[in-house]
């Protein structure tokens, strides 16, 4: 989930010397300088454009109807392997970089259809059933369908003899040669994956923001997510709007999953479900649950931090899960000083 | 015929019965107040004519189609408002966007817009500020906007004067008159003399049950043994 | 989330006052043979107690019978059945809070996580102080003590939460847990495998045993490896046998504690939070600070699961101890068993472990392939269907996917069963099961 690639080559740095405090000044020095803010931001951003992807279909969920869908990071893997399996089938060695980027798009739509097909067969057949029941049943339901689809795609990945447990590498290589790049910025370094990515942030979270600002679905999302009872007494079918926004929801998940599949640091994979999972509900909560700025923010926030961690373990730091205790850290101290979150209403979520 | 008629009701939160046969009617053009000490059943009748918290049993009819059974919206839709305590104006919409959120799918958003302007000019200086910025006289006009613009036949307004200074009430009751020429009323209301002089008629609720009603005067707000009735 | 009791009527109903009134001849004459009424009301526990005793002979017994296939394939072995009394303790703790209380402690897996941490950290001479020969039994202790200390920190935090946003703070914290241990080189060669143990550097690694510490006549070693075997006149018990029975020992004190604890004023209080904490609270108790013993009570047999867990393994991960999933599974078996039922979530872990080893990969111990295997001729298991043959599809979709049909079952119990096998079996018979057993032996309705 973090990334271990050393991408800034600090010549030193990365050997703890008899003097602990003289390197990890020494390494501060090297962590201010511009050129090495400028490749932390870059990389800060990217994560956080696949951290936004991750949850805002989660946090647009549990807006409107109190319900944190545990099965969200098994549908974002479901996605990386539907995007990959488009990917594998079409591409061939011979294949363009103009053209491999075009099937992805393909392959993005296909994840984006197929999720929403899935989540909606779901959604009909498990979850309509528990409307009238506490919210607990319908996210202990979600912890069902998680166990179920981790170990179907277990099933399917090694009956075609894949590992379940390991990266798909045949996916991840049929990335266009463009996109294994990397570019001077300044006297540091950028991969043209970082920026793809943020690309891809940056067009979901236009995409999403419009959809709720300017159309009245938006609306209904919006009004439905503060005061589902007051909205539905306006005369608006709740319960329908939440089976849309469950499934456009998911088609955001298994979009980012298409693109995870691409990213060497994560990769088409069955772990990936737990992997995504824990931080989009980092995300989520940090930025207050059911609103989507919060969750633009948050996923700025925990991308930003796990850069500048990342940073750290590689050139300062002798400790790997660095990041990831500074990720969670984020959620506890965030839940400790304003539980409802940075953008969060103080009622959502309480019962 | 009346327009909504309640019929021996009796609704309950988990385990506690609130409504114990309640049962009234409302003709089309009336203003009816409810009145009664907290925690009587005042709030749970509208939430159950809304099916908000369904009876368990009896019935309640709107012109004559039987409400009991149907869900929250599609009560909403028959043409039943709802002016809920505390207003729960959405806070994090704009006031537009409150009016736009409450006129019916494919209605005329221009024209409902309009009629909560021209109703409540109050409201078209602040259009797109955010409704939770408003004063709480302000939020009240724009709860009564939303139900005047859904297309609705019967509004159930609940305590519109709550937690507001005495001048603005003088607001929030001519509002609820300007409501009164467009639809039929059901009022929750804890002001005694501002519900009499509201209302066409009032029913008294105690413990669950409707134990008096009849024409809205002045001088129901003298009699001693509804006053009786409305002492702590 | 408020979670609903799924029949509210049981627990209160449950307490050895109100099964004393419901039977006018113990009003009538109260003093006489309390140990009777005691055995009464317990008769449904000694039954499932002597039970669980008798398995391992039972088991032995079918193996050597017309039916061992059959009973080889279908029942779970000894040494599985070890692990499904530890993972119950751990189950049972976090229904102690979860189910009981209503706050669903999704980080749970860091008290037990803690409690098999220390047993083997402690033996291998890791722990600061702590000499790497201390008994097993006061290590489970020390384990219970530091997890105690840890949830008394971790509750007086998140205590000021609820809902959902409880859920996750536990989480939270849990997984900072989990990402310190699985990443730091102390604790073990490979800290993302998990220490093992091997003793302190020159020193033999010490074996564990369960009973009164520091009296060897009364305390037996458990391990597959390094436990104890036993004969008893004609029955002979193995390693494996002997730690089933120590283990089981220590749950059931546990278990005993915990249904004091549930059945007590104490518990009480507890169920009237989760139905209503403002009323709780408005009738005069400080609930955060019954929530936080309670949360501390679950934290230490929580972690004396965990101890029991690497006692009888010998080694613990931070997947297999710290991990969320862990706490998934103990929510798993909550569910299954029956939600805010104490016993029920043992019962949901036996169908869990039942259905994995029935569906085991390597088939140890039984399960369907295996038997197949044995029983249908190989004409049959390699009869070819759409390009797979019957052995093959049973490997492709039932072998080692236990987790498949779990899912499926849990699926169908939160759907159907919303009690449990617990909670539906109590609203059939009008009360929990001891209760209505002892009732039918005086007589009673």
């Amino acid at each position: 989930m973090t990334g271990t690639v050393p991408v800034v080559e600090l010549a030193g740095a990365g050997v703890v010397g008899p003097f602990p405090l003289v390197s990890y000044l020494d390494a501060l020095a090297q962590f201010l300088r511009p050129s090495t803010l400028a490749g932390v931001f870059v990389r800060g951003l990217s994560k956080a454009a696949l951290y936004v992807m991750i949850a805002s279909g989660l946090t647009l969920v549990f807006g409107l109807m109190g319900v944190l869908n545990f099965a969200h990071g098994s549908l974002t893997m479901v996605g990386a392997y539907l995007g990959g399996l488009v990917m594998v089938l079409s591409v061939t060695a011979a294949t363009g970089t103009a053209l491999r980027f075009g099937l992805f798009f393909v392959a993005v739509l296909v994840t984006f259809g197929g999720l929403v097909a899935l989540e909606s067969a779901v959604e009909v057949s498990l979850i309509r059933p528990l409307y009238d029941r506490p919210p607990i049943y319908q996210i202990l339901l979600t912890f069902g369908v998680t166990l179920v689809l981790d170990e179907l795609v277990r099933i399917v990945t090694q009956f075609y003899g894949l590992q379940p447990i390991s990266e798909w590498q045949e996916a991840l290589s049929t990335k266009p040669e463009l996109l294994t790049e990397t570019f001077r910025l300044g006297s540091t370094t950028v991969s043209a994956l970082s920026l793809f990515e943020i690309l891809f942030g940056v067009v979901t979270v236009a995409a999403v923001w419009t959809f709720l600002t300017r159309t009245r679905y938006g609306l209904v999302i919006r009004a439905g997510s503060e005061d589902s009872e007051m909205t539905e007494a306006l005369g608006i079918d709740v319960r329908r709007v939440f089976a849309t926004v469950f499934a456009l929801g998911t088609g955001i998940a298994g979009v980012a999953g298409a693109l995870l599949m691409w990213d060497p640091v994560w990769g088409a994979s069955v772990p990936l479900a737990a992997d995504t999972l824990l931080p989009a509900f980092v995300v989520v909560i940090v930025g207050g649950l059911g609103t989507f700025r919060g969750t633009v923010v948050a996923a700025l926030l925990v991308g930003m931090v796990d850069a500048v961690t990342t940073w750290w373990f590689v050139n300062a730091v002798e400790f790997s899960g660095l990041p990831e205790i500074f990720i969670f850290l984020i959620l506890v101290v965030t839940l400790v000083v304003r539980p409802q979150g940075l953008f969060g209403v103080a009622e959502v979520g309480g019962h | 015929m009346s327009l909504l008629q309640v019929d021996d009701i009796h609704t309950y939160y988990g385990e506690s019965h609130i409504l114990e046969g309640v049962s009234l009617s409302v003709a089309a053009g009336e203003v009816i107040a409810l009145i009664g000490r907290n925690g009587v059943g005042k709030t749970t009748t509208l939430r159950s004519v809304l099916q908000l918290t369904a009876p368990r049993s009896g019935s309640i009819t709107y012109r004559g189609e039987e409400l009991v059974g149907k869900r929250t919206h599609e009560v909403a839709e028959l043409g039943v408002g709802w002016i809920p305590e505390e207003r729960r104006v959405f806070s994090q919409l704009s006031v537009a966007e409150n009016v736009r959120v409450a006129t019916p799918k494919g209605g005329d958003v221009d024209a409902a817009l309009e009629l909560a302007y021209e109703t409540f000019p109050a409201l078209s200086e602040r259009r797109d500020a955010d409704a939770g910025a408003l004063s709480g006289g302000q939020q009240q006009m724009l709860a009564i906007a939303r139900g005047l613009v859904g297309d609705n036949d019967v509004l159930l307004i609940d305590e519109p004067s709550e937690g507001l200074a005495p001048q603005i009430v003088a607001d929030v009751a001519e509002a609820v008159q300007r409501a009164a020429e467009e639809a039929t009323i059901l009022l929750v209301e804890q002001n005694l003399p501002l519900a009499m002089d509201l209302a066409d008629r009032f029913y008294l609720l105690d413990n669950g049950q409707v134990v008096e009603d009849g024409a809205a005067t002045r001088g129901v707000t003298d009699d001693d043994r509804i006053r009786r009735y409305l002492s702590a | 989330m408020a979670i609903s009791d799924p029949n509210p009527a049981d627990e209160a109903a449950a307490t050895p006052e109100d099964a004393v009134e419901s039977d006018p001849t113990a009003v009538a004459t109260p003093d006489t043979a309390w140990w009777r009424r005691y055995l009464e009301e317990h008769v449904a526990h000694v039954a499932v107690i002597a039970l669980l005793a008798a398995y391992p002979l039972l088991h032995g017994a079918l193996l050597a019978s017309p039916v061992a296939s059959e009973a080889r394939m279908l029942l779970p072995n000894v040494e599985t059945m070890t692990a499904v009394l530890y993972f119950g303790l751990f189950a049972m703790s976090f229904d102690f809070i979860s189910g009981y209380t209503g706050y669903l402690s999704f980080g749970h897996a860091v008290f037990y996580g803690t409690g098999a941490y220390v047993v083997i950290l402690a033996a291998n001479g890791k722990l600061p102080l702590v000499p790497h020969t201390t008994p097993f039994m006061l290590l489970l202790l020390l384990g219970g003590v530091f997890a105690v200390l840890l949830a008394l920190g971790i509750g007086v935090v998140s205590f000021r939460l609820t809902g959902v946003y409880f859920a996750m703070i536990t989480l939270g914290f849990s997984q900072v847990a989990y990402v310190l241990v699985r990443d730091w080189g102390y604790l073990a060669s490979s800290p993302r495998d998990g220490p093992f143990v091997v003793g302190p550097e020159g020193a033999m690694a010490p074996v564990f045993s369960v009973g009164v510490p520091f009296v060897d006549s009364l305390a037996l070693d458990i391990g597959v490896l390094t436990g104890d075997s036993v004969v008893l006149g004609p029955l002979s018990l193995g390693t494996t046998e002997v730690s089933f029975y120590m283990v089981g020992i220590v749950v059931l004190v546990c278990y005993l504690l915990l249904q004091r604890v549930i059945h007590s004023p104490f518990g009480r209080v507890l169920i009237a939070i989760r139905e209503n904490e403002e009323r709780a609270r408005a009738v005069g108790y400080d609930t955060f600070r019954y929530k936080l013993i309670a949360f501390a009570i679950s934290g230490f047999f929580a972690a004396i699961a965990g101890g029991l867990f690497a006692g009888f393994r010998r080694s613990a991960s931070p997947d297999n101890a710290f991990f969320f999933l862990v706490t998934g599974d103990a929510l798993l078996a909550s569910i299954i068993g029956g939600f805010g039922t104490l016993a029920g979530p043992l019962y949901g872990r036996l169908l869990d472990e039942t259905i994995r080893e029935f569906l085991s990969k390597e088939g140890t111990g039984g399960g369907l392939l295996p038997y197949l295997r044995e029983v249908l001729p190989e004409s049959i298991l390699t009869v070819d269907i759409a390009g797979l043959t019957v052995q093959g599809a049973i490997e492709t979709f039932l072998n080692g996917h236990g987790s498949l049909y779990l899912g499926l079952l849990f699926i169908g119990f939160v759907l159907f069963v919303p009690g449990g096998v617990l909670g539906y079996v109590r609203e059939r018979l009008g009360g929990t099961v001891a209760q209505r057993v002892a009732s039918r032996i005086r007589g009673g309705d």
